[in-house]
Protein backbone atom coordinates (compact mmCIF):
# COMPACT_ATOMS: atom_id res chain seq x y z
CA UNK A 1 0.00 0.00 0.00
CA UNK A 2 1.10 3.44 -0.88
CA UNK A 3 1.65 6.15 2.33
CA UNK A 4 -1.22 8.15 0.67
CA UNK A 5 -3.66 4.76 0.54
CA UNK A 6 -2.79 3.93 4.06
CA UNK A 7 -3.66 7.47 5.51
CA UNK A 8 -6.77 7.04 3.26
CA UNK A 9 -7.62 3.70 4.99
CA UNK A 10 -7.04 4.90 8.40
CA UNK A 11 -8.90 7.97 8.00
CA UNK A 12 -12.17 6.28 6.68
CA UNK A 13 -11.22 3.76 9.55
CA UNK A 14 -11.18 7.03 12.32
CA UNK A 15 -14.62 8.36 10.82
CA UNK A 16 -16.97 5.04 11.13
CA UNK A 17 -15.10 4.44 14.71
CA UNK A 18 -15.82 8.17 15.51
CA UNK A 19 -19.52 7.77 14.46
CA UNK A 20 -19.90 4.41 16.35
CA UNK A 21 -18.24 5.38 19.57
CA UNK A 22 -20.53 9.18 19.18
CA UNK A 23 -23.53 7.19 18.62
CA UNK A 24 -23.70 4.25 21.30
CA UNK A 25 -21.80 6.63 23.46
CA UNK A 26 -18.76 3.94 24.53
CA UNK A 27 -16.08 5.13 27.06
CA UNK A 28 -13.15 3.04 27.52
CA UNK A 29 -12.34 4.85 30.61
CA UNK A 30 -15.96 3.95 31.97
CA UNK A 31 -15.69 0.56 31.04
CA UNK A 32 -13.19 0.33 33.61
CA UNK A 33 -14.21 3.15 36.26
CA UNK A 34 -17.75 2.17 36.00
CA UNK A 35 -17.25 -1.22 36.90
CA UNK A 36 -14.92 -0.66 40.04
CA UNK A 37 -16.72 2.51 41.23
CA UNK A 38 -20.58 1.56 40.56
CA UNK A 39 -20.51 -2.13 39.67
CA UNK A 40 -21.95 -1.03 36.22
CA UNK A 41 -20.38 -3.31 32.97
CA UNK A 42 -22.15 -1.51 30.17
CA UNK A 43 -19.15 -0.56 28.80
CA UNK A 44 -17.25 -3.47 29.50
CA UNK A 45 -18.81 -6.14 28.34
CA UNK A 46 -18.89 -4.16 24.98
CA UNK A 47 -15.42 -4.04 25.20
CA UNK A 48 -14.82 -7.84 25.86
CA UNK A 49 -16.57 -8.98 22.89
CA UNK A 50 -14.55 -6.34 20.51
CA UNK A 51 -11.43 -8.34 22.52
CA UNK A 52 -12.98 -11.74 21.72
CA UNK A 53 -13.74 -10.84 18.13
CA UNK A 54 -10.31 -9.82 17.84
CA UNK A 55 -8.49 -12.27 19.59
CA UNK A 56 -10.32 -15.08 17.12
CA UNK A 57 -9.71 -12.68 13.71
CA UNK A 58 -5.60 -11.38 14.58
CA UNK A 59 -4.90 -15.19 15.58
CA UNK A 60 -6.78 -16.89 12.66
CA UNK A 61 -4.88 -14.28 10.46
CA UNK A 62 -1.56 -15.10 12.34
CA UNK A 63 -1.88 -18.71 11.86
CA UNK A 64 -1.31 -18.02 8.39
CA UNK A 65 1.15 -15.41 8.01
CA UNK A 66 -0.90 -12.52 7.29
CA UNK A 67 -1.60 -9.23 8.97
CA UNK A 68 0.59 -6.97 10.41
CA UNK A 69 0.94 -7.37 14.44
CA UNK A 70 2.64 -4.68 16.36
CA UNK A 71 6.14 -5.48 16.64
CA UNK A 72 8.38 -3.82 19.78
CA UNK A 73 10.23 -4.97 22.54
CA UNK A 74 8.13 -4.58 26.05
CA UNK A 75 9.70 -3.84 29.56
CA UNK A 76 9.02 -2.59 33.02
CA UNK A 77 8.49 0.14 30.99
CA UNK A 78 5.37 -0.90 29.34
CA UNK A 79 3.36 -1.59 33.21
CA UNK A 80 4.56 1.58 34.30
CA UNK A 81 3.69 3.57 31.63
CA UNK A 82 -0.10 2.23 31.31
CA UNK A 83 -0.56 2.71 35.16
CA UNK A 84 0.31 6.56 34.96
CA UNK A 85 -1.84 6.36 32.11
CA UNK A 86 -4.68 4.32 34.07
CA UNK A 87 -4.57 7.24 36.49
CA UNK A 88 -4.57 10.13 33.94
CA UNK A 89 -7.28 8.62 32.20
CA UNK A 90 -10.17 8.40 35.00
CA UNK A 91 -8.84 12.12 36.52
CA UNK A 92 -9.06 13.33 32.82
CA UNK A 93 -12.77 11.58 32.84
CA UNK A 94 -11.40 10.43 29.04
CA UNK A 95 -9.10 8.31 26.88
CA UNK A 96 -7.40 8.76 23.84
CA UNK A 97 -10.54 7.64 22.23
CA UNK A 98 -13.11 9.52 24.13
CA UNK A 99 -11.05 13.08 23.92
CA UNK A 100 -11.12 12.91 20.34
CA UNK A 101 -14.92 11.30 20.43
CA UNK A 102 -15.65 14.42 22.53
CA UNK A 103 -13.68 16.86 20.91
CA UNK A 104 -15.62 16.04 17.96
CA UNK A 105 -19.09 16.98 20.24
CA UNK A 106 -17.63 20.50 21.09
CA UNK A 107 -16.37 19.56 24.91
CA UNK A 108 -13.86 22.20 25.26
CA UNK A 109 -12.67 20.06 28.37
CA UNK A 110 -11.82 17.55 25.54
CA UNK A 111 -9.80 19.50 23.49
CA UNK A 112 -7.70 20.89 26.95
CA UNK A 113 -6.70 17.18 27.76
CA UNK A 114 -5.59 16.60 24.44
CA UNK A 115 -3.52 20.18 24.84
CA UNK A 116 -2.28 18.50 27.85
CA UNK A 117 -1.41 15.10 26.75
CA UNK A 118 0.31 16.49 23.99
CA UNK A 119 2.29 18.53 27.01
CA UNK A 120 3.23 15.42 28.55
CA UNK A 121 4.18 13.67 25.60
CA UNK A 122 6.50 16.51 24.75
CA UNK A 123 8.26 16.54 27.92
CA UNK A 124 8.58 12.93 27.84
CA UNK A 125 10.95 13.08 24.76
CA UNK A 126 12.97 16.10 26.77
CA UNK A 127 13.41 13.10 29.58
CA UNK A 128 14.11 10.66 27.03
CA UNK A 129 16.75 12.88 25.48
CA UNK A 130 18.11 12.52 28.69
CA UNK A 131 17.65 8.79 29.67
CA UNK A 132 17.20 7.41 26.58
CA UNK A 133 15.43 4.87 28.58
CA UNK A 134 12.89 2.72 27.53
CA UNK A 135 14.97 1.75 24.49
CA UNK A 136 14.74 3.51 21.12
CA UNK A 137 12.37 0.98 18.69
CA UNK A 138 15.48 1.01 16.55
CA UNK A 139 17.68 -0.62 18.87
CA UNK A 140 15.24 -3.18 20.07
CA UNK A 141 16.34 -6.67 19.24
CA UNK A 142 13.37 -8.96 20.58
CA UNK A 143 15.58 -10.83 23.09
CA UNK A 144 15.37 -10.12 27.08
CA UNK A 145 17.72 -6.97 28.01
CA UNK A 146 18.07 -6.97 31.81
CA UNK A 147 19.90 -3.66 31.38
CA UNK A 148 16.76 -1.79 29.52
CA UNK A 149 14.51 -3.39 32.07
CA UNK A 150 12.94 -5.02 29.06
CA UNK A 151 11.43 -8.51 28.35
CA UNK A 152 11.91 -9.14 24.60
CA UNK A 153 8.79 -9.81 22.25
CA UNK A 154 6.49 -12.50 21.92
CA UNK A 155 3.23 -12.92 20.95
CA UNK A 156 1.25 -15.30 19.14
CA UNK A 157 2.88 -15.67 15.84
CA UNK A 158 6.57 -16.69 18.04
CA UNK A 159 3.78 -18.88 20.31
CA UNK A 160 3.24 -20.56 17.01
CA UNK A 161 7.26 -20.87 15.93
CA UNK A 162 8.25 -22.00 19.38
CA UNK A 163 5.70 -24.60 19.90
CA UNK A 164 4.20 -25.56 16.45
CA UNK A 165 0.60 -25.58 17.79
CA UNK A 166 -1.16 -22.97 15.22
CA UNK A 167 -1.92 -19.55 16.59
CA UNK A 168 -5.59 -19.86 16.36
CA UNK A 169 -5.40 -22.71 19.18
CA UNK A 170 -4.15 -20.03 21.96
CA UNK A 171 -6.48 -17.60 20.62
CA UNK A 172 -9.67 -19.61 21.25
CA UNK A 173 -8.34 -20.50 24.68
CA UNK A 174 -7.61 -16.52 25.47
CA UNK A 175 -11.18 -16.09 23.81
CA UNK A 176 -12.43 -18.95 25.79
CA UNK A 177 -11.15 -16.48 29.51
CA UNK A 178 -12.72 -13.22 27.79
CA UNK A 179 -15.83 -15.46 27.59
CA UNK A 180 -16.20 -16.67 31.40
CA UNK A 181 -15.57 -12.89 32.38
CA UNK A 182 -18.15 -11.81 30.07
CA UNK A 183 -20.53 -14.76 31.93
CA UNK A 184 -19.56 -13.74 35.46
CA UNK A 185 -20.52 -9.85 34.84
CA UNK A 186 -23.73 -11.29 33.21
CA UNK A 187 -24.38 -13.11 36.11
CA UNK A 188 -23.37 -10.76 38.47
CA UNK A 189 -25.82 -8.30 36.49
CA UNK A 190 -28.74 -10.52 36.96
CA UNK A 191 -28.31 -11.44 40.52
CA UNK A 192 -28.42 -7.23 41.73
CA UNK A 193 -31.51 -7.08 39.34
CA UNK A 194 -32.71 -9.42 40.75
CA UNK A 195 -31.77 -8.52 44.65
CA UNK A 196 -32.97 -4.64 43.79
CA UNK A 197 -36.11 -5.82 42.06
CA UNK A 198 -36.87 -7.24 45.79
CA UNK A 199 -35.79 -4.55 47.05
CA UNK A 200 -38.08 -2.30 45.57
CA UNK A 201 -41.29 -4.22 45.78
CA UNK A 202 -40.73 -4.40 49.36
CA UNK A 203 -40.23 -0.48 49.63
CA UNK A 204 -43.17 0.26 47.36
CA UNK A 205 -45.02 -1.51 49.70
CA UNK A 206 -43.52 0.78 52.39
CA UNK A 207 -43.22 4.18 50.64
CA UNK A 208 -44.25 4.31 46.92
CA UNK A 209 -43.34 7.47 46.87
CA UNK A 210 -39.58 7.68 47.93
CA UNK A 211 -39.12 4.11 46.31
CA UNK A 212 -35.68 3.71 43.87
CA UNK A 213 -35.64 0.26 42.77
CA UNK A 214 -32.73 0.88 39.93
CA UNK A 215 -30.77 2.67 42.36
CA UNK A 216 -30.17 5.14 39.62
CA UNK A 217 -29.97 8.65 41.17
CA UNK A 218 -26.82 8.93 42.98
CA UNK A 219 -24.90 6.91 40.21
CA UNK A 220 -26.54 9.40 37.26
CA UNK A 221 -25.59 12.51 39.40
CA UNK A 222 -21.87 11.04 39.25
CA UNK A 223 -22.08 10.28 35.85
CA UNK A 224 -23.25 13.61 34.92
CA UNK A 225 -20.09 14.95 37.16
CA UNK A 226 -17.73 12.67 35.14
CA UNK A 227 -19.78 13.74 31.98
CA UNK A 228 -18.85 17.12 32.31
CA UNK A 229 -15.35 16.21 33.32
CA UNK A 230 -14.42 15.92 30.21
CA UNK B 1 -32.93 8.27 10.32
CA UNK B 2 -33.33 6.17 12.95
CA UNK B 3 -29.19 5.92 13.67
CA UNK B 4 -29.08 9.17 14.45
CA UNK B 5 -32.40 9.47 16.96
CA UNK B 6 -31.32 6.51 19.21
CA UNK B 7 -28.61 5.63 21.17
CA UNK B 8 -26.93 2.44 19.45
CA UNK B 9 -25.87 -0.72 21.71
CA UNK B 10 -22.42 -0.41 22.63
CA UNK B 11 -22.54 -4.15 22.21
CA UNK B 12 -23.22 -3.54 18.02
CA UNK B 13 -20.78 -0.58 18.04
CA UNK B 14 -18.00 -2.11 19.24
CA UNK B 15 -18.37 -5.76 17.22
CA UNK B 16 -18.70 -3.17 14.52
CA UNK B 17 -15.51 -1.89 15.28
CA UNK B 18 -13.49 -4.80 15.79
CA UNK B 19 -14.34 -6.53 12.47
CA UNK B 20 -13.11 -3.33 10.81
CA UNK B 21 -10.21 -3.53 13.01
CA UNK B 22 -9.56 -7.10 11.80
CA UNK B 23 -9.22 -5.81 7.99
CA UNK B 24 -7.05 -2.50 8.86
CA UNK B 25 -4.51 -5.52 10.79
CA UNK B 26 -5.00 -7.26 7.42
CA UNK B 27 -4.02 -3.94 5.63
CA UNK B 28 -1.78 -1.08 7.71
CA UNK B 29 -2.07 -2.27 10.98
CA UNK B 30 -4.39 -2.59 14.48
CA UNK B 31 -6.18 0.26 15.60
CA UNK B 32 -3.67 2.70 17.85
CA UNK B 33 -3.86 6.27 18.62
CA UNK B 34 -1.04 7.10 20.92
CA UNK B 35 1.48 6.86 18.11
CA UNK B 36 -0.27 9.20 16.07
CA UNK B 37 -1.02 12.08 19.08
CA UNK B 38 3.08 11.10 19.37
CA UNK B 39 3.78 12.20 15.76
CA UNK B 40 1.07 15.21 16.34
CA UNK B 41 3.10 16.67 19.26
CA UNK B 42 6.37 16.16 16.70
CA UNK B 43 4.72 18.25 13.75
CA UNK B 44 3.56 20.96 16.91
CA UNK B 45 6.77 21.03 17.91
CA UNK B 46 8.69 21.61 14.35
CA UNK B 47 5.95 23.95 13.63
CA UNK B 48 6.74 25.85 16.75
CA UNK B 49 10.27 25.15 16.56
CA UNK B 50 11.35 24.54 13.14
CA UNK B 51 14.51 22.79 12.39
CA UNK B 52 15.85 23.23 16.29
CA UNK B 53 13.33 20.38 17.35
CA UNK B 54 15.86 18.07 15.83
CA UNK B 55 18.31 19.06 18.51
CA UNK B 56 16.04 16.85 20.57
CA UNK B 57 17.17 13.30 20.47
CA UNK B 58 13.96 11.43 20.68
CA UNK B 59 12.57 13.64 17.85
CA UNK B 60 15.80 13.25 15.69
CA UNK B 61 16.01 9.29 16.20
CA UNK B 62 13.23 7.91 17.99
CA UNK B 63 10.22 9.79 16.51
CA UNK B 64 10.77 12.10 13.93
CA UNK B 65 8.67 13.99 12.38
CA UNK B 66 6.60 13.13 9.28
CA UNK B 67 3.10 14.27 8.16
CA UNK B 68 2.40 10.51 6.34
CA UNK B 69 2.06 8.82 9.21
CA UNK B 70 -0.87 6.98 8.68
CA UNK B 71 -2.11 6.33 12.27
CA UNK B 72 -2.35 10.38 12.49
CA UNK B 73 -5.42 10.11 10.16
CA UNK B 74 -6.87 7.46 12.54
CA UNK B 75 -7.25 10.70 15.24
CA UNK B 76 -8.26 12.71 12.66
CA UNK B 77 -11.23 10.65 11.24
CA UNK B 78 -12.30 9.99 14.70
CA UNK B 79 -12.80 13.61 15.15
CA UNK B 80 -14.44 13.92 12.37
CA UNK B 81 -16.55 11.09 12.47
CA UNK B 82 -17.46 12.32 16.18
CA UNK B 83 -18.36 15.72 14.88
CA UNK B 84 -20.65 14.25 12.05
CA UNK B 85 -22.64 12.16 14.57
CA UNK B 86 -23.21 15.11 16.94
CA UNK B 87 -24.31 17.29 14.21
CA UNK B 88 -26.50 14.62 12.66
CA UNK B 89 -28.35 13.72 15.91
CA UNK B 90 -28.57 16.99 17.03
CA UNK B 91 -25.77 16.54 20.14
CA UNK B 92 -23.34 19.36 18.88
CA UNK B 93 -22.89 22.22 21.20
CA UNK B 94 -20.20 24.06 22.72
CA UNK B 95 -19.37 22.73 26.19
CA UNK B 96 -17.06 22.75 29.06
CA UNK B 97 -15.98 22.14 32.59
CA UNK B 98 -18.21 24.59 35.05
CA UNK B 99 -15.25 23.82 38.28
CA UNK B 100 -11.86 24.70 39.06
CA UNK B 101 -11.04 21.02 40.13
CA UNK B 102 -12.18 19.67 37.08
CA UNK B 103 -10.15 21.54 35.03
CA UNK B 104 -7.23 20.44 37.56
CA UNK B 105 -8.22 17.24 37.05
CA UNK B 106 -7.98 17.24 33.43
CA UNK B 107 -4.76 18.81 32.90
CA UNK B 108 -3.27 16.51 35.56
CA UNK B 109 -4.59 13.19 33.75
CA UNK B 110 -4.06 14.34 30.37
CA UNK B 111 -0.01 14.72 31.10
CA UNK B 112 -0.28 11.50 32.97
CA UNK B 113 -1.89 10.30 30.01
CA UNK B 114 1.12 11.70 27.45
CA UNK B 115 3.95 10.91 29.78
CA UNK B 116 2.47 7.44 29.75
CA UNK B 117 1.47 6.85 26.61
CA UNK B 118 5.18 7.64 25.42
CA UNK B 119 6.82 5.47 28.63
CA UNK B 120 4.99 2.23 27.48
CA UNK B 121 4.82 2.86 23.69
CA UNK B 122 1.20 1.76 23.43
CA UNK B 123 -2.20 3.50 24.84
CA UNK B 124 -5.27 2.27 25.95
CA UNK B 125 -6.82 1.49 22.24
CA UNK B 126 -3.25 -0.55 21.33
CA UNK B 127 -3.55 -2.31 24.28
CA UNK B 128 -7.19 -3.50 24.34
CA UNK B 129 -7.68 -3.13 21.01
CA UNK B 130 -4.24 -4.46 19.35
CA UNK B 131 -1.58 -5.68 21.68
CA UNK B 132 -4.01 -8.02 23.97
CA UNK B 133 -5.92 -9.87 20.90
CA UNK B 134 -2.29 -10.30 19.37
CA UNK B 135 -1.42 -11.72 22.03
CA UNK B 136 1.19 -9.85 23.18
CA UNK B 137 3.63 -10.31 25.92
CA UNK B 138 2.81 -6.69 26.23
CA UNK B 139 -0.61 -6.58 26.23
CA UNK B 140 -0.83 -8.41 29.61
CA UNK B 141 1.74 -6.39 30.71
CA UNK B 142 -0.22 -2.92 29.68
CA UNK B 143 -3.71 -4.60 31.32
CA UNK B 144 -1.83 -5.18 34.70
CA UNK B 145 -0.79 -1.79 34.48
CA UNK B 146 -4.03 0.48 33.71
CA UNK B 147 -5.75 -1.94 35.56
CA UNK B 148 -3.82 -0.96 38.64
CA UNK B 149 -3.75 2.75 37.70
CA UNK B 150 -7.46 2.94 36.86
CA UNK B 151 -8.06 1.29 40.37
CA UNK B 152 -5.65 4.49 42.38
CA UNK B 153 -7.79 6.68 39.69
CA UNK B 154 -11.00 5.91 40.57
CA UNK B 155 -9.83 5.94 44.47
CA UNK B 156 -8.62 9.45 43.72
CA UNK B 157 -11.71 10.13 41.64
CA UNK B 158 -14.13 9.06 44.67
CA UNK B 159 -11.92 10.96 47.14
CA UNK B 160 -11.97 14.37 45.39
CA UNK B 161 -16.24 13.46 44.73
CA UNK B 162 -16.50 13.46 49.12
CA UNK B 163 -14.79 16.29 49.53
Amino acid sequence: MTPVAECVAAFIFGTTVGLLVQRSRYCNVAALRDAMLFKTYRNTKAMLVAMMIMTLGFTAFITIGSGKPMHFDVGLNTFIGLFLFGIGMVLAGACTVSTWVKAGEGNLGAWWALLFTFVGMFLFSLLWSFVYWPPAPATMTGAPNVAGLQFGFANAATLQAKTGIPAIAFGLVQTVVLAAIYRAIVRRERQRSQANAAAGSAESTACDAWADPSGAAPQGAMARAADQGA
Amino acid sequence: MEFFQKTLDPIIALAAIAVLDIFLFLTVGAWTVGGGETMMTGLAAKLVMGDAVYRIPFWNFAFPPDPSYWKIYISLGMVFGAFLGAVLSKEFYWRMPHRVWEWVMITVGGLLMGIGIRLAFVCNVSTFFGLTPEMNLGGYLAVSGILAGAWVGTWIYKKTLED
